[in-house]
């Protein structure tokens, strides 16, 4: 672990960036690794999209992270000037009660619940749903509430990050922590063989869709997705069902839904995990999928490898990584681009 | 070809992970087509070059069901999960092949009433492997996290009747090498795609036509056959009366004016046939028709008993009226 | 035509998934008049387009099927089992004619109903599915020329309810209607963009009907016009009425820059309009369109209509009036 710092996973964590609404995360990045890149731009769907031409350039690999996080929308402004919602992605609404919120990046509000005091035994008992919560602004009527909030306002839990005992806590690690992989190796400002297409993809936890309109723009001719993926490893189950482990290292996939990852690049990314000694886990769930899955499937297709850091917790207000686990998935990213056209050849 | 099937059918090849099946139909093809190549997702693409520009393809997917280690414990078993629409029913009791280990599939319970309550209510969690590893070490070395697993199965004739493991789809592999061992001086241009990861989602089959543009597509797999004890009642399809030209499935609908070609050239060819109506499921057919800007689809059937279990059954005859009226189809003239 | 004539006359067109012929003619029959060009897409879809003044490309969707079913099995004695095209409720199947396209001619039968003197105590309050309905088709001279994977459809008939009108597939025969009457508006409006009026197939089967048309077209921008749920009670949602205008779709799926634009236009010229907040997919071709090739910038405009997916679907003229003028003025937005 040589001198890697996380250094921009506080800001990404906290920055709001919901399905549809990826802007300030895309403004951050695009700041940051401007002049790392020879070119950037932005397409139609709202991905960014950066190049960096390679010392060999006979192949072009694209590396793929999206910047979309789970939230909700304003559906509707009741009569008393509470927010009706409904999630953008898939959020279980029992995470959602008690929280702090952000509308608009900017706004305030609560998402409460019925006091334990006044609950009879029946609702004790019943599962919070989306049609029984509401986002309260302080509003006192709808009038009030429609001159700071419009319907289709996006809205995003307001989790703060936090770093002790080499372990992070906050919002979105699924998948700014991705992000932000891709954002140290353009710190590295190194030059790898291949050239290289850095992708900063939208809409992912909707379908998929930002990486759908890649392959039209780059014919790459493999990828790498590196994401935040799920745990499972805390107390609920037993360890034969855990999907990784925080703390062994980036979690390589074989296959997840809708995609078996490309033999040759599977086996090409243990290949360079051994050779260099890093920390490393099979991921031991076939279930979620990324945007490997799509990239299969456009154009003439695109066979992806798929590297996550472990996360606990994704898709709920409060997740969790291990530091040496982004460490090590940022270290063996490096270690495959500097294999150059070797790697999955 | 009933060598052809047996070989295809016994051979391991679950989706991803197809190489040994591709390996067989260049085998057979070999001196009777002008070019083959594999495109950026594995898919295995072949050709016979016709007298005009036109092109026709001809799609059956090489890829089996199966399953995949996902975890191994301290003492040498396996866990696994299902690659594809695999029932852990069918597993129970059997064996599971992987490449250098055979292992028995078999259910957690403690006691009678939980093994009962388990057998009930089956899922893939309950379920672990038993290669006979002494230890976790030995298991790890035989068969690693992330191996592929097929069932552990055989082929055999009942008269003309055919049961093996992966008719689905390896029968419709066999139908289409047939098709280019027979094809001479065809009009248009044949293209045979031999495509990946069909039973995880269609993923081989949304690129296989991308850089050939055909004219029409046509996928060849199998469907169900409902005549048995008790089988779907809204099924029509039964072994013995011919390939099954499909009019509709769960994930789309055959282009009607493909679907008249289909049955003019089983018309021409005096092969008997059937229409198919599937009230589940889909085939290749749903995603070749999408490559850019569309593509005529529809899908020819082999009528199929206890499909994706580990021996499902065919008559030849219907696989032999499949080849006679592809090579009709093929001397059609397209009208796209 | 009139508005509700030109509904009835789309409405009487039967053409489920993947059979949209019936309907594509009586669309060219009555677009051509207004536009430069039409032309059938092989995957069964028609465009009719009008050229503009910018060289920019507008396009306008709208799904020509309805639901319907397919004959899939035969039993003895004139009974046919269905499999439906789309989401057909069986519960709105008992008790309605049936339509059966056999290759002689149309044969009609009937969904029968047990009455209640014969059913037995488990059978009173029971759901039906497709494996218990069966048509009845020993009423029809053809009954013999049914056979597996003839098409099907509910016989339906239009009826005027006030100044409403309900009748089958009005989803999205009213949409298809929309257009029609918003290229007939262009004759006065001058449009910026050229407009590519699509009408698509295979909605109803979430086919790709939309997107063959949006892979080949390259557009600068796409509006699909679909129906929505209207007068009904969506928890969390802001109700949607009839006889109020089109709703305009807010969320992901929609380019928020170009929803803005149609509400500014919408209120320049008094078109009233209403939203739809979707947070999700919309499960319409919005959601396909968006992603097609590189791209493009969506807006989903629906028409409010009641008992969806039954065979007296119910709108007002007049909303599909509005959207027209709506789309008419959605070209002369710049894209």
């Amino acid at each position: 672990m040589k001198g890697v710092k996380a250094m921009y996973l506080k800001e990404l964590s906290e920055l709001d960036g919901v399905s549809g609404d990826e802007g300030r995360v895309r403004k951050f990045i695009e700041e940051k690794i401007k002049d790392k890149v020879d070119s950037l731009k932005v397409d139609i769907m709202g991905n960014l999209i950066a190049l960096k031409k390679g010392t060999k350039s006979n192949r072009k690999f694209l590396l793929a992270a999206h910047m979309d996080e789970v939230g909700f929308m304003v559906t509707n402004i009741e009569d008393d000037g509470t927010l009706s919602f409904g999630p953008v992605g898939g959020i279980d609404p029992r995470v959602a009660v008690g929280k702090h919120v952000r509308i608009k990046g900017e706004l305030a509000g609560v998402i409460g619940y019925k006091a334990i005091h006044l609950q009879r035994k029946d609702e004790l008992l019943a599962s919070p749903k989306f049609e029984n919560l509401r986002i309260n602004i302080g509003a006192k009527s709808k009038e009030e509430a429609s001159r700071k909030v419009e319907i289709g306002d996006y809205v995003t839990f307001a989790t703060d990050f936090r770093c002790e005992n080499a372990r992070a806590t906050g919002k979105a690690f699924d998948d700014r922590a991705g992000c932000a992989a891709l954002m140290e190796i353009l710190e590295k400002g190194q030059r790898y063989e291949d050239d290289l297409c850095f992708a900063f993809l939208v809409q992912e936890e909707t379908g998929l869709r930002g990486s759908a309109v890649l392959f039209e723009q780059l014919c790459p001719d493999l990828a790498l997705v590196i994401e935040g993926t799920t745990a499972g490893d805390d107390p609920g189950l037993p360890e034969h069902q855990w999907a990784t482990h925080l703390g062994d290292g980036p979690a390589i996939t074989f296959m997840h839904r809708g995609y078996v990852v490309n033999k040759k690049i599977y086996e090409s990314i243990l290949q360079v995990a051994r050779k260099y000694d890093i920390r490393h886990q099979p991921k031991r769930r076939t279930a979620g999928g990324t945007d490997a899955a799509r990239l299969a499937k456009t154009g003439g297709g695109v066979p992806a490898g798929v590297i996550s850091i472990p996360a606990r917790y994704i898709h709920s207000p409060l997740s969790m990584i291990d530091l040496a686990d982004f460490n090590n998935t940022v270290l063996l990213l490096s270690k495959i681009l500097e294999e150059g056209e070797g790697f999955a050849k | 070809m009933i060598d052809l099937i047996k070989e295809l059918t016994e051979s391991y090849g679950p989706s991803g992970r197809e190489e040994e099946v591709q390996r067989i139909v260049l085998k057979y093809l070999e001196g009777y087509i002008d070019g083959h190549k594999l495109d950026p997702m594995g898919n295995l693409l072949v050709w016979k070059e016709g007298r005009d520009d036109k092109k026709v393809l001809l799609d059956a997917h090489i890829d089996e069901i199966g399953l995949v280690v996902t975890n191994i414990d301290d003492k040498g078993f396996l866990r696994v999960e299902p690659v594809g629409g695999v029932s852990p029913y069918t597993y129970v009791g059997h064996r599971v092949k992987f490449p250098k280990a055979t292992g028995v599939v078999y259910y957690e319970g403690e006691t009678p009433d939980e093994q009962k309550k388990n057998l009930s209510n089956l899922s893939f969690d309950l379920l672990f492997v038993d290669i006979g590893a002494r230890d976790s070490r030995e298991a790890e070395t035989l068969v690693p996290i992330g191996t592929f697993g097929v069932y552990d199965s055989y082929f055999y004739k009942n008269g003309n009747y055919l049961t093996s493991k992966s008719m689905d789809d390896r029968v419709g592999c066999a139908v289409l090498v047939e098709v280019f061992r027979n094809l001479n001086d065809p009009k248009h241009t044949v293209i045979g795609s031999f495509s990946v990861q069909e039973e995880i989602g269609l993923v081989g089959a949304f690129v296989s036509a991308y850089s050939f543009s055909p004219q029409a597509c046509v996928a060849v797999d199998v469907t169900d056959s409902a005549d048995h004890p008790k089988g779907f009642k809204r099924h029509a399809m039964a072994l013995g009366k011919g390939p099954a030209i499909k009019i509709k499935d769960k994930m789309s609908i055959s282009h009607r004016r493909v679907v008249e070609m289909l049955e003019q050239a089983a018309q021409k060819a005096n092969v008997p046939y059937q229409k198919e109506v599937l009230t589940f499921g889909g085939t290749n057919a749903a995603a070749l028709q999408r490559t850019k800007e569309g593509i005529p689809s529809a899908t020819l059937s082999i009528p199929t008993r206890y499909v994706h279990s580990p021996s499902e059954t065919v008559s030849l005859n219907d696989v032999e009226g499949a080849v006679k009226l592809l090579l009709s189809f093929a001397k059609l003239e397209l009208e796209f | 035509m009139d508005t509700v004539s030109l509904l009835k006359c789309l409405s009487g067109a039967d053409s489920p998934s993947g059979y949209e012929d019936e309907v594509l003619k009586v669309v060219e029959e009555n677009i051509k008049p207004y536009v430069d060009l039409v032309k059938k897409h092989k995957m069964n879809t028609l465009i009719a387009a009008k050229r503009g003044q910018n060289g920019k490309k507008l396009g306008i969707f709208a799904h020509a099927d309805e639901i319907g079913f397919v004959v899939a099995k035969l039993e003895e004695r004139g009974f046919a089992r269905l499999e439906p095209i789309g989401g057909v409720d069986p519960k709105v199947v008992l008790s309605q004619r049936i339509k059966i396209f056999t290759n002689q001619g149309i044969a009609t039968g009937v969904v029968g109903f047990l009455p209640p003197h014969l059913q037995k105590e488990d059978q009173k309050d029971k759901v039906p599915d497709y494996n218990d309905i069966y048509v009845d088709v020993s009423c029809s001279p053809l009954c013999e020329a049914v056979s597996v994977g003839d098409i099907c459809v509910i016989e339906g008939r239009c009826a005027s309810l006030g100044d409403k009108l309900s009748g089958k597939a009005l989803d999205n025969r009213a949409s298809c209607a929309a257009l029609i009457l918003a290229a007939r508006e262009l004759e006065t409006i001058k449009n910026r963009s050229d407009v590519y009026f699509i009408f698509s197939s295979q909605e109803e089967i979430a086919g790709p009907g939309a997107v063959y048309v949006a892979y080949e077209l390259g557009l600068d921008g796409a509006i699909v016009v679909d129906v929505t749920h209207g007068n009904e009670h969506v928890p969390q949602m802001p109700q949607i009425k009839i006889s109020e205008g089109p709703a305009l779709a807010v969320g992901p799926v929609v380019n928020r820059e170009f929803y803005k634009a149609l509400c500014d236009v919408a209120k320049r010229h008094g078109v009233r309009t209403q939203i739809e907040p979707t947070p999700g997919r919309s499960h319409t071709d919005t959601d396909e369109v968006q992603i097609t090739r590189s791209g493009i910038k969506t807006a989903l405009v629906s028409i409010p209509l009641m008992y969806m997916h039954t065979p007296v679907e119910l709108v007002d003229p007049r909303d599909v009036e509005e959207t027209a003028r709506l789309l008419s003025l959605a070209s002369t937005v710049d894209l």
